[in-house]
């Protein structure tokens, strides 16, 4: 019996808060009927709080929307919702919309249709806007005409931009601009039935997807931001395929019998990039000295436990345009060469010096991804043996440490090198004087030359070709010293069919996607 | 009591000032900025001169007290901002998490009260004996687990070798019971201990001798006379950890895939969403200085020695 005012207090407490969590958690059980409902839950490592398909490739991965043009397997383009395009002059194009398809609102995508979701897009998106740079737009049945204010012979490639998804906007009309967001309509084989944001998607079927129904009943679409946890959702089977896992969680999961790990190169590259506002990195011969310090092996091996493809160019082995050249390897022979080529002599102690001047280099990294700071130290080490001092110094937001000092040498970095499977992005933004992954504005008028020549291509395997010398050049002038392109880490439950990730990270949830 | 009040409202306002006067200038002397977030450096082509055009547009580059300044006067308006990445009301960004931040915080402080209590009054009614060392012994346990382990190792246990409970995500109570575990077992560590020593001293006092003496049964003397005393101290280390309740779900919020205020904060901050910060830090610092109000207005309730004002603990 509960007789005192403090007892009362503290069974008042526990009830309360009982009774707040009861009211707060109320919910249904989740319907698992793996008989009746072919059901599957994706774990996912970034997480959305807004499903506008303008605005967050979720809706695309996710299986719901869907854009003209994307990449096959090969990461080459391939039509999607438009069936065939044609430019005369790179600025007047003419898309041919596939016909037949009805968005999941049941409205028919036409040219009008696919007009008015660029016009939202360009609205909501500025950097939808950017990239495609539309004048104009005009609809004619399935003919779609659009007029670009400049010449744009990569649009194509633009347009295979997530950002880029065709949605209905008579459905947004209908149900407002949040709601919309919340659950977009678009013409892919999935629909959003409910939304948590940074939680979950909880998706069904559309059963009138124009390439076939999914084979999925329902799906369920998680983020977590944890990798050990998502490893852990695997092994516990709560979820069947897990993105981005951390290279420790391999081992446990393979021991599993019903689990598998797909380990795929990614499209992206970790470099050095160097500083060329200083002297010491505007001289090649420094720049090569270091090129040859890098132990890619051993990096892509030890550091990176086997999870990476040592790099001898930006884009990865996969890629069309990639370097076919054999690996540089370490040699510090080459390097003390490359050093003394520069004019720099090896002192009584063993340090390099130059008119007296001892070359010290100040190496930053930053934790953003983990594996970048060991890359730092494993160069720093094999730096010493030839008598070279590394300074390694640590930060924590490094672009704008890159944009407001100038005292660093060089940095390790990560960009994603072909997001859609072109080479103009990476070498436009890294390696063209202004661009803003520039930050050292590294300039030079061969490679500019040809990445010019590239903007005004669009042909495709012209692109290739020109892309290729770009490749010919960088490898001659050293801009950045290539590392290794880091794999993507996936864990899938052996129950799953007819699923392979892409190196693109673009179409994870598909049609064909099953479970046994 | 209406003197106190006021007092403390007006403590509030100076307090929550001050508050922002500091995080505003912190964030600002903070390297970055969201716009390399907002042009979407990493997936389009962007220059260096379209990032200096959107600087300039959101008014980074004007002087600091004038855009403290703007800011200000949209708080004394209610307006706490547009969230810069969101693109969205601050206010709805915050109403949106702190439900289930909340609902964290409950479960955890249900975990904590539901094992703190028993531990202290058994080991308070059997010092020394063998309830005490348990209790001592999960209390060093406890609070010398860091949550994200914590977490980790609950799984591991509940939801990998047992498959009693889901890993993470929200739904029915079953999933909230790791993620409360989790919060809760660290503080509840802190409390058994807490309320033991408040209970120990309380009964070495005159009037819980009085009772005996009166023949009064020994879980009776316990439970209504040397509680009330003990849980002055106890009371006064909740009003301050609720800071610690709302900073420590981040972790458990990140582990469980929980979307709440403390990762929204994390999330605002590595992005440098500064009008979401700055409405994070006055929504949590309004909610424990009330919470303190509360706290100190709760002695007198507990204490009729501080009531009456015949000294007592103070």
């Amino acid at each position: 019996m509960i007789k005192s005012r403090s007892t009362r207090l503290l069974a008042t407490l526990v009830v309360g808060t009982a009774v707040l969590l009861a009211g707060c958690s109320s919910s249904a059980p989740e319907a698992t009927d793996s008989q009746a409902n072919k059901h599957l839950t994706l774990l996912y490592h970034f997480k959305s709080g807004t499903l506008d398909p303008h605005n967050d490739w979720v809706a695309l991965r996710a299986g719901v929307v869907e854009t003209l043009v994307r990449l096959d397997d090969q990461l080459q383009l391939k039509p999607w919702l438009a069936t065939e395009w044609s430019t005369t002059d790179n600025i007047r194009w003419t898309f041919t919309i596939r016909d037949n398809i009805t968005f999941q609102d049941g409205t028919k995508l036409d040219a009008a249709a696919v007009k008015a979701s660029f016009e939202r897009g360009i609205r909501v998106s500025k950097t939808l806007a950017n990239s495609l740079k539309i004048a104009s737009l005009e609809a004619n049945g399935q003919q779609l005409t659009l007029v670009t204010t400049q010449p744009h012979p990569s649009l194509p490639s633009e347009l295979v931009n997530p950002y880029a998804a065709v949605v209905s906007v008579a459905a947004e009309q209908k149900m407002g601009s949040d709601a919309f967001n919340q659950a977009p309509v678009g013409t892919g084989p999935f629909q959003v039935t409910k939304f948590a944001p940074n939680a979950e998607i909880a998706l069904k079927r559309y059963d009138n997807y124009w390439d076939g129904a999914a084979k999925l009943d329902t799906l369920t679409f998680k983020f977590n931001e944890d990798g050990n946890v998502r490893a852990l959702g695997l092994q516990t089977k709560e979820a069947d395929i897990a993105t981005q896992l951390p290279p420790e969680s391999i081992a446990p999961i393979q021991a599993d019998p019903a689990l598998k790990i797909e380990s795929i190169p990614s499209l992206r590259v970790h470099f050095l990039l160097f500083n060329h506002q200083k002297p010491s990195m505007q001289d090649i011969n420094v720049r090569r000295a270091i090129n040859a310090l890098l132990n890619r092996e051993s990096i892509a091996k030890d550091v990176m436990l086997g999870n990476a493809t040592p790099a001898n160019g930006p884009f990865s082995t996969r890629l069309p345009f990639s370097s076919k050249d054999a690996v540089p390897a370490l040699n510090l022979n080459e390097a003390k060469q490359r050093l003394t080529a520069a004019g720099y002599e090896a002192g009584a102690d063993g340090k390099w010096v130059k008119n007296g001047q001892p070359l010290t280099l100040e190496l930053i990294t930053y934790k953003g991804r983990p594996e970048l700071p060991l890359i730092a130290q494993l160069l720093q080490s094999d730096a010493a043996k030839i008598g070279l001092t590394l300074n390694i110094k640590t930060v924590e937001n490094v672009d704008t440490y890159l944009r407001e000092n100038r005292d660093w040498d060089l940095v390790t970095y990560s960009n994603l090198a072909a997001p859609r499977g072109d080479g103009g992005y990476f070498l436009n933004s890294a390696l063209m004087p202004g661009g803003a992954l520039n930050a050292a504005n590294f300039t030079s008028p061969q490679l500019s030359e040809v990445v010019q020549r590239l903007n005004a291509t669009s042909d495709l395997a012209q692109r290739v070709a020109v892309t290729q010398e770009a490749v010919r050049v960088i490898k001659e002038e050293v801009p950045h010293a290539y590392t290794v392109y880091p794999n993507l880490i996936i864990g899938v439950n052996k129950r799953i069919t007819n699923w392979q990730p892409g190196s693109e990270e673009y179409y994870i949830i598909t049609n064909k996607l099953d479970v046994k | 009591m209406w003197r106190f009040l006021r007092k403390r409202l007006l403590q509030l306002a100076l307090v929550l000032f001050l508050l922002s006067v500091v995080t505003f200038g912190l964030m600002k002397l903070a390297p970055g900025d969201p716009v390399l977030q907002l042009l979407r450096i990493d997936q389009v082509v962007v220059t260096q001169a379209e990032e200096a055009a959107l600087r300039n547009q959101l008014g980074f580059d004007r002087p600091l007290l004038a855009q403290f300044g703007d800011w200000l006067l949209g708080i004394v308006q209610l307006d706490l901002g547009t969230s810069l990445l969101q693109k969205r009301p601050v206010w709805d960004v915050l109403i949106d998490r702190l439900p289930t931040t909340l609902l964290l915080a409950a479960g955890g402080l249900l975990v904590t009260l539901l094992l703190a209590v028993p531990l202290a009054f058994l080991a308070a009614r059997y010092p020394g004996r063998w309830p005490d060392h348990l209790s001592r012994l999960l209390a060093l346990v406890g609070s010398s687990i860091p949550s994200f382990w914590m977490g980790l190792l609950l799984m591991y246990l509940f939801a990998y070798q047992l498959n009693w409970l889901p890993t993470m995500g929200q739904g029915g109570l079953s999933h909230l019971i790791l993620p409360s575990l989790t919060l809760g077992l660290s503080m509840a560590a802190l409390y058994a201990r807490l309320l033991r020593a408040g209970l120990l001293e309380s009964l070495s006092q005159e009037y819980i001798r009085a009772a005996r003496a009166r023949g009064l049964a020994e879980r009776r003397i316990l439970t209504k006379h040397a509680l009330r005393g003990a849980l002055l101290p106890v009371i006064t280390v909740f009003g301050m950890s609720t800071g610690h309740v709302l900073a420590g779900t981040v972790v458990v919020e990140s582990l469980f895939g929980w979307p709440g205020l403390g990762s929204m904060a994390i999330e605002a901050i590595l992005q440098r969403d500064f009008p979401v910060i700055q409405g994070y830090v006055l929504l949590t610092g309004t909610t424990i200085v009330l919470i303190n109000m509360l706290v100190d207005l709760s002695y007198g309730w507990l204490d009729p020695r501080i009531r009456y004002g015949k000294g007592g603990l103070s």
